[in-house]
């Protein structure tokens, strides 16, 4: 009896991990198999054509790049802020336990509403119109949780050998952040750059009313009105028009080329995940 | 020079019933590093059977093979064979869960579940046995008696087993194994994490387990070697292997030694 | 995101000096300057939206029309619509995640999910207008299908319905990766105890693993709620963005095989561009921004408090 329970909630268990995996799985074929025939050299470095029914996607490439390579210069020393600010500066438990809050609240702001925000902010009350910076600060602050925990997480793992040490040595709070914590945890936000890289280059809400346009741009020349074009806009406004054969060949292709990215921004991240995975379970 | 063939003494009286459990030739390891090497020992029935020896030589392992708990760890592999009342434990027709219940283990940190003492006391019965509801309160009871615990807690069942002292919680422990009415009790240093007071009672409580059951104990102790234990096996540690080095009844392995290896053991632990 | 826990570590740093350190101030101020995006973020969206607030009072939450061209600013549709798409999610993923996060921490040996759980977290990164992309090429044609098959003559697959289960796909991974770490979390002393008094494998997760882990699962369904509340791309591009879809009866569930919209399918259209010109469309707009910070943060803020409860009891 008990023996008929336990192969039923195993089987049930393992038709649900089945039906999880299975379905993503299914996905991921469907985008490379269809985008695949679309994708060629030409296809990354000709720029659009006939909006989209010619030519390729090299400008979008670049644009999503611009924006991926500012939110970055963004991100990268404010995460590294909170991270000491939460790890070495705060002594307070519920000070800390705040700031965690903070990180909670921020990564679950919808993408929509920093786009709202930027409109207002950026495009209307800085009169910068359409920019490829507010696209990039926007997707910055965005991406914030994300490496400021990737990088906490490697804080965690700093040996208390190192610190006590240095401390021993008599080296100040401050020299021991500098010359421990710092290049420590540099792997901590490499990895955390990545991740959240790889989600920043997938958004469409935050930079779609601030910083990118389908059609009639390159390579932005200033800050105020110089929007960029990207993978993800420009999937999505294809994507509503998806009647013409012609079209959606490119469509699939686009949406091969920004998976690709995402996957290699995630992949190499996943050396560093893994060793630090590792660390976590035997340190 | 350490002699490494296995050394079994006479003792008088001679022992005349069939062992309980016996392991023949069991060999654990991990990976490649072997952990325990050609172990073999008999258990008979009704006495207290102690395994001492050095830290990390395996005495641990050797006991949770006894019950296939060792099977939990990922990675382990055992070969050799323990027999329970003269069958394989390692047979396809044996069920280790219900194996489980036929040979208990009392751990070496007390394991409460985040429930009533009650509920604690019959975890056990409750999902594994085929007692009916209405008998289990007095196999409850029965439990908590032989653990000496009934008279500290029968009037708080239902309060949290977590607000007890870790003396009591080990106690609850012994009390909620022994309430599947095992023969044999395996523990591991069970001892080793309470205070001198509660480390009497337990030891009292072995001692009184015996006349209705096989009790399997693993310590650090020699004086509680010594107190609580009729028969001894020593496992040391050669060649980087665990090694069963002596077995014989507990007053002649302490006093006059065979083993080279067991007396530089019981010259470091006294000394 | 996985649950910060204090770092150990650290406590050893001796204390500040007089002298101030630059990295400590820049620390600070950054730490500061991202406090102070959020509640820029609300104070701005409250002060924007605070002409249709007088405008139209309660009604903006209550009115069941939204016709901007009449000055009509209900919103209730758009909130049943996000709570229809969200729900249909969670339906649909909460036990189909919960089931398999079982299968792959309780079952799996460690290399296996181990792989499991980084692939399920690489297909967590697809990026939403990828699955808004095949919502619209795969996923609409079978529902429309489906639909049609049913007797229920629908005008096109871009239906409520349609959006929930793209939803479903999407939260997952969340789903998952989050029960797993709840099950992972539970003692192994007390499995290794429980199993010692011949318990199955099974009887172990549901007596000791399930029961202990219910704080964390819950966190991780209430994380997946916020997300799918939140999305906006692939709800977009197949819910069919149809104003004023509301049940005519009571439990009518008619409108989820419609057309509908919901808070953030009005939010990343074209409207908003419109919208701009006019104090109150626009303070109708940013409204509806308001709302959906809200609704998404509440729920956020509990599925966090209930997840360090169950850190905290590990």
């Amino acid at each position: 009896m008990r023996k008929l329970f336990d192969a039923t909630f195993f089987t049930l268990t393992l038709l649900c991990a089945v039906t999880a995996c299975g379905v993503l799985l299914l996905l991921v074929s469907a985008i490379l198999f269809k985008g695949f025939p679309a994708l060629s050299w030409h296809f990354l470095t000709e720029q659009i054509r006939l909006v989209g029914a010619e030519g390729g996607i090299f400008y979008n490439l670049v644009g999503t790049l611009i924006l991926i390579g500012t939110a970055l210069l963004v991100a990268a020393p404010i995460a590294t802020g909170l991270a000491l600010t939460h790890s070495v500066y705060l002594r307070n438990h519920r000070a800390k336990r705040s700031l965690e809050l903070l990180l909670f609240t921020l990564n679950g702001v919808p993408s929509i509403l920093f786009g709202i925000f930027g409109l207002i902010v950026f495009v209307k009350f800085l009169g910068w119109g359409k920019s490829w910076l507010a696209g990039g600060i926007l997707l910055g602050v965005m991406i914030l949780p994300t490496v400021t925990v990737a990088l906490l997480e490697r804080i965690r793992m700093i040996p208390r050998k190192y610190i006590e040490a240095a401390a021993g040595l008599g080296l100040s709070q401050s020299q021991i952040v500098r010359s421990i914590i710092l290049p420590q945890s540099i792997g901590g936000l490499v990895t955390g750059s990545l991740l959240g890289l790889a989600r920043a280059a997938g958004e469409t809400a935050p930079i779609m009313f601030t910083a990118t346009v389908f059609a009639g741009a390159a390579l932005p020349q200033s800050v105020k009105e110089s929007p960029v074009l990207s993978l993800p806009y420009h999937i999505f406004i294809l994507a509503q028009d998806s009647f013409d054969p012609a079209i959606t060949t490119k469509l699939w292709g686009s949406a091969a080329v920004l998976l690709a990215l995402v996957c290699v921004l995630s992949l190499i991240a996943l050396p560093l995940r893994l060793k630090i995975h590792e660390e976590a379970q035997h340190g | 020079m350490v002699e490494l063939k296995q050394v079994s003494l006479p003792c008088q009286p001679e022992p005349i019933s069939a062992p309980i459990l016996e392991v023949r030739n069991l060999t654990v390891r991990a990976g490649k590093r072997v952990i325990l090497q050609n172990v073999s020992l008999a258990i008979r029935p009704n006495q207290v059977f102690g395994l001492i020896g050095p830290s990390g030589a395996g005495k641990s392992t050797l006991l949770k093979c006894l019950n296939r708990l060792a099977e939990l760890t990922p990675g382990l592999q055992v070969t050799g064979d323990v027999l329970y009342h003269g069958r394989s434990i390692f047979d396809r027709s044996v069920d280790p869960d219900h194996l489980r219940t036929r040979i208990g283990t009392l751990f070496q940190q007390p394991v409460v579940f985040p429930r009533s003492i009650y509920q604690n006391v019959i975890f056990g019965i409750k999902h594994v046995g085929d007692i009916p509801r209405r008998q289990r309160m007095e196999v409850a009871a029965m439990a908590l008696t032989e653990a000496a615990l009934w008279d500290e807690v029968k009037d708080r069942l239902d309060e949290p087993a977590q607000r007890l002292s870790v003396g009591q919680q080990q106690r609850l422990c012994l009390a909620r194994t022994l309430a599947s009415s095992p023969e044999v009790v395996l523990m591991d240093e069970p001892t080793s994490a309470l205070d001198p007071k509660s480390t009497t009672a337990i030891e009292e409580l072995i001692v009184r387990l015996k006349s209705n059951r096989t009790v399997v104990l693993v310590t650090h102790n020699i004086p509680q070697a010594r107190r609580v234990a009729d028969w001894l096996a020593c496992i040391c540690v050669t060649d980087n292997v665990g090694q069963m080095v002596e077995t014989s009844c507990c007053d002649q392995m302490l006093t006059s030694p065979q083993c080279q290896a067991v007396v530089e053991y019981l010259k470091h632990s006294q000394g | 995101m996985s649950t910060i826990s204090p770092p150990a570590t650290l406590g050893l740093l001796p204390r500040r000096s007089a002298r101030p350190s630059v990295t400590r101030l820049a620390s600070f101020a950054f730490s500061l300057l991202t406090l102070a995006f959020l509640l820029l973020m609300l104070g701005l969206f409250l002060v924007q939206s605070l002409p249709v607030w007088r405008h139209s009072g309660t009604g903006f939450l209550t009115g069941t029309t939204w016709h901007y061209p009449s000055k009509l600013f209900g919103s209730l549709p758009m909130l049943y619509g996000t709570a229809v798409v969200a729900l249909i999610a969670l339906a649909l993923a909460a036990p189909i995640g919960i089931g398999a996060a079982i299968f792959t921490s309780e079952y799996l040996p460690r290399r296996l999910r181990l792989a499991v759980k980084l692939t399920i977290e690489l297909l967590a990164g697809i990026p939403s207008v990828v699955y808004g992309l095949l919502g619209i090429l795969f996923l609409r044609n079978y529902v429309s299908d489906a639909l049609t098959r049913m007797g229920l003559d629908p005008l096109s697959g871009d239906t409520l319905l349609t959006a929930g289960i793209l939803l479903a796909v999407m939260i997952l991974p969340t789903v998952m990766t989050l029960t797993d770490d709840a099950l992972r979390a539970v003692s192994a002393q007390q499995r290794v105890a429980a199993r010692g008094l011949g318990l199955t494998r099974t009887q172990v997760i549901c007596t000791i693993a399930l029961p202990q882990a219910r704080s964390g699962i819950l966190a991780a369904v209430l994380l997946a709620l916020g997300r799918a509340l939140g999305e906006t791309i692939a709800v977009f591009l197949v819910v069919g963005r149809q104003d004023n879809v509301w049940p005519q009866h009571l439990l009518s569930l008619r409108p989820i095989v419609k057309a509908g919209q919901t808070l953030t399918s009005k939010l990343g259209g074209a409207e908003v561009n419109i919208a701009y010109g006019d104090p109150l469309h626009w303070a109708a707009i940013v409204a509806l921004g308001l709302l959906l910070l809200v609704v998404v943060v509440a729920v956020t803020w509990i599925g966090a408090a209930l997840g360090r409860r169950s850190t905290i009891h590990a």
